[in-house]
């Protein structure tokens, strides 16, 4: 692979595959163990679910944007753009899930999950230029 | 694809949530809108409440308190509602069940039957009443049922052989009004709303409501709609998580001091008259003024021993509910119990400290931090150092469990003996003074008081005086269990007849076909529950050691008739001196009984011709 733009996402894409796969099967051995301190706060639960269909999903996408970016995005510039925001995004919204539920609140999570709209921000931004930036018929 | 149609598509899924949030299921506005309830006075229900609060939410739906009070809905209704007649006070009540529907076939005037459709269900653990709704006049009133469902009996039973009360052969005797005093203590936000309270016409006649049916978030955190008004802004939360403002806080019962926290408890959990007593037209309106955080003691007066029952043929009719002590033998006393402790009074004891409401199993609700001797020995340090050299017993058994000395099981409620709240050391010269049950004869069910008095005063020195008589006039050297099960009166004669065949029991191997004989006659006690709580003692001995009366035992009914209750007692104490003697070891001396086990049937009678004539008559 000889952009650049594509081997981050590549790279990006298996990274967090690689993270949120064990984290779903790790909270899939929660529930089947039923771990106390797991089931003691819902919310928690919630969000470590929110942060391992994230990650994945957005992993996914990634490594889609890997093999299929240059077909949607023509511009090198614009790809590498694209590609920034997206691993930006793909990176800080599954990030926000899982530290939202570390140390959270009863019926709020912590702090971090302030991490989860600026991935979202990041995230609408590379879908809108990649929209913009692809081909028409 | 054009940029409008990339718009709209992206405006799509946002819009259709938030149609769907305006005009779909909405479960609170749902539960809002039934008519038993209202939204006034800031409650807001706890559907309202678990947005925020979703592990306190799921484990208060745990508790029995949640389901204290519910609609007659299928999955709710315990009952056996098959149709076949339950036997009550001479005549019989039919539960059945018809579309969806739960009715009763109840006797009515001039040898007549009637349908009553159940309306409500009440109680949650032990057993549940039904209730139903008589129209009257422009309101209603919601009346008690002749029969309960005893959930884990899993039976039928008849109203007067549950509560503490002697015979009865009148089927309404119990129809209680729910909207005059079942409705106060087991639901949230109540309002009783009597139709006019100085109009004895319309003296029975309500359109009660209630914040919500049963126990909930806001019978002790206090009305919410404020509290969640502030903290649908995410920053005000944040704020509050970060400890920069605190506003419009809830009521944390256990950030409370101490007064203020067995408060929230004791609105309930300690029976009360109104203060001062005119309050009562607005208990009976607009329902109790006292809210969580409040003074308890600006709203009510607890009952106690002294409190004089106005207007009520029997003076005395609450000092039956205490021993002649002063402790409370009856269940929704516990904050009285507890204000008369040490425990609360030179310490800092409230109910959170053995008790939780949203942790641990919820029988009992005690704090799963804190197990057995623990909830003791959080303050009482030095004992834990060296348990043994303070109880003098076993450290694995029942004599070193603090709760079994210090909070013996005396005081009678919903068909079972439950812990005296009224934290004190045994002393056997008091106990028989005042007829209060003394905790080392709850055990140790073949030993005299004055047994128990020598040994306090052997191991515990000489502040303890050994007693010279009873209260009940019985001979002091006689086994309390037995002197009680005979002589006592009706809340006494529960208390032993319980004790005997609890686990904890302990006695000679010769007091075995003894205890089993007196039981046997308590069996034909003129109270109920205690006939009761006698054959339940009697079948739990025969288990740990079968005598071969348990056939005999099962076919026996604490609520049939006189007659058959006596054949049935002839028969225990028959099958006791033939073939039970045989698988018996031989009958110890002192325990009224001869060596063919045959029961000194003339001292026993001189024993119940002691009983009190005070007719207890306790409806809990």
């Amino acid at each position: 692979m000889n952009d650049p733009a594509a081997q981050r996402a590549l790279n990006t894409g298996w990274l967090l595959l690689a993270v949120y796969l064990p984290l779903g099967l790790t909270l899939e051995a929660l529930h089947a163990l039923k771990v106390q301190v797991y089931f003691g706060s819902e919310l928690r639960r919630e969000l470590w679910t929110l942060a391992h269909a994230h990650g994945t999903l957005l992993g996914i996408l990634c490594l889609v944007f890997a093999s299929l970016g240059d077909r949607a995005v023509a511009d090198t510039s614009r790809r590498a753009r694209v590609s920034s925001l997206l691993r930006s995004g793909a990176i800080l919204m599954p990030l926000g899930f899982l530290f939202g539920g570390i140390l959270n609140y009863e019926g709020d999570p912590s702090l971090a999950i302030l991490l989860v709209p600026f991935g979202g921000v990041l995230l609408a931004t590379a879908l809108l230029l990649a929209a913009r930036s692809a081909p028409r018929n | 694809m054009r940029p409008l149609v990339v718009i709209a598509l992206s405006l799509a899924a946002p819009l259709f949530v938030c149609l769907a949030l305006g005009f779909g299921n909405d479960p609170i506005a749902l539960q809002s809108s039934r008519p038993w309830l209202h939204r006034e006075g800031g409650f807001v229900g706890a559907e309202n409440c678990r947005a925020c609060h979703l592990d306190h939410y799921a484990s208060w739906r745990a508790t029995f308190h949640a389901t204290m009070t519910q609609l007659p809905q299928p999955e709710v209704v315990r009952g056996h509602f098959d149709g076949i007649a339950v036997p009550c006070d001479g005549g019989a009540v039919v539960p059945l069940a018809r579309a969806g529907r739960f009715l009763m076939v109840v006797p009515a005037a001039a040898g007549k039957t009637r349908e009553a459709e159940v309306a409500l269900v009440v109680g949650s653990r032990r057993y549940q009443q039904y209730f139903e709704r008589q129209v009257r006049g422009d309101g209603s009133a919601l009346i008690r049922l002749p029969i309960l469902w005893h959930i884990l009996a899993q039976r039928w039973l008849p109203l007067d052989t549950v509560f503490l009360e002697p015979d009865r052969d009148e089927v309404d005797s119990h129809a209680a009004t729910w909207n005059d005093s079942c409705i106060l203590c087991h639901n949230t936000g109540p309002e009783p709303r009597l139709a006019d309270p100085r109009d004895p016409v319309s003296a029975s006649r309500f359109d009660s409501r209630v914040a919500e049916l049963g126990i909930a978030c806001e019978s002790c955190h206090g009305p919410a709609a404020e509290h969640g008004r502030v903290r649908r802004d995410p920053l005000a939360r944040y704020r509050e998580h970060l400890g920069v403002s605190v506003a419009a806080a809830a009521v944390l019962p256990t950030h409370l001091e101490q007064e203020r926290a067995i408060g929230v408890c004791g609105q309930c959990h300690g029976a009360r008259l109104p203060q001062p007593l005119h309050r009562i037209r607005a208990w009976l309106t607009t329902g109790p003024t006292y809210r969580p955080g409040d003074l308890l003691s600006e709203h009510v007066t607890p009952i106690t021993a002294a409190t004089p029952v106005l207007g009520n043929t029997d003076p005395a009719a609450f000092a039956l509910r205490f021993w002649s002590d002063g402790t409370p033998r009856l269940t929704a006393y516990e904050y009285q119990g507890i204000k008369q402790s040490a425990c609360y009074l030179r310490g800092a004891m409230t109910c959170s400290s053995c008790h939780s409401m949203h942790a641990g199993d919820p029988r009992g609700q005690m704090r799963p931090d804190i197990q057995g001797n623990a909830t003791c020995t959080q303050c009482h340090e030095q004992i834990a150092r060296d348990l043994t050299g303070h109880t003098h017993h076993v450290e694995s058994s029942a004599g070193s469990s603090c709760v079994e000395c210090h909070m013996p099981r005396i005081v009678y409620g919903v068909t079972e003996l439950h812990r005296s709240h009224r934290i004190d050391s045994p002393d056997a010269e008091r106990e028989a003074l005042s007829g209060r049950p003394h905790a080392c004869t709850l055990c140790h069910v073949d030993r005299s008081p004055l047994w128990a008095g020598e040994q306090l005063r052997t191991l515990w020195g000489d502040r303890f005086r050994v007693p010279a008589a009873r209260r009940d006039r019985a001979p002091i050297d006689l086994p309390d269990a037995i002197a009680s099960l005979h002589a006592g009166d009706a809340a006494a004669r529960a208390v032993y007849a319980a004790a005997i065949g609890r686990p904890t029991a302990t006695f000679a191997e010769g007091a075995a076909a003894p205890l089993r004989a007196h039981l046997a006659v308590a069996m034909g006690d003129g109270y109920p529950m205690v006939r009761w709580l006698a054959q339940r003692s009697l079948a739990s001995l025969e288990e740990r050691r079968p005598s071969g009366l348990s056939p005999l035992l099962a076919g026996i009914d604490h609520t049939s008739g006189e007659g058959s209750r006596r054949l049935a007692v002839e028969g225990l104490l028959d099958f006791l001196a033939t073939d039970g003697k045989n698988r018996m070891p031989v009958p110890m001396v002192g325990m009224l009984m001869n060596g063919d086990c045959r029961l000194q049937l003339g001292l026993v009678i001189r024993l119940t011709n002691l009983q009190s004539r005070n007719l207890i008559s306790i409806g809990e």
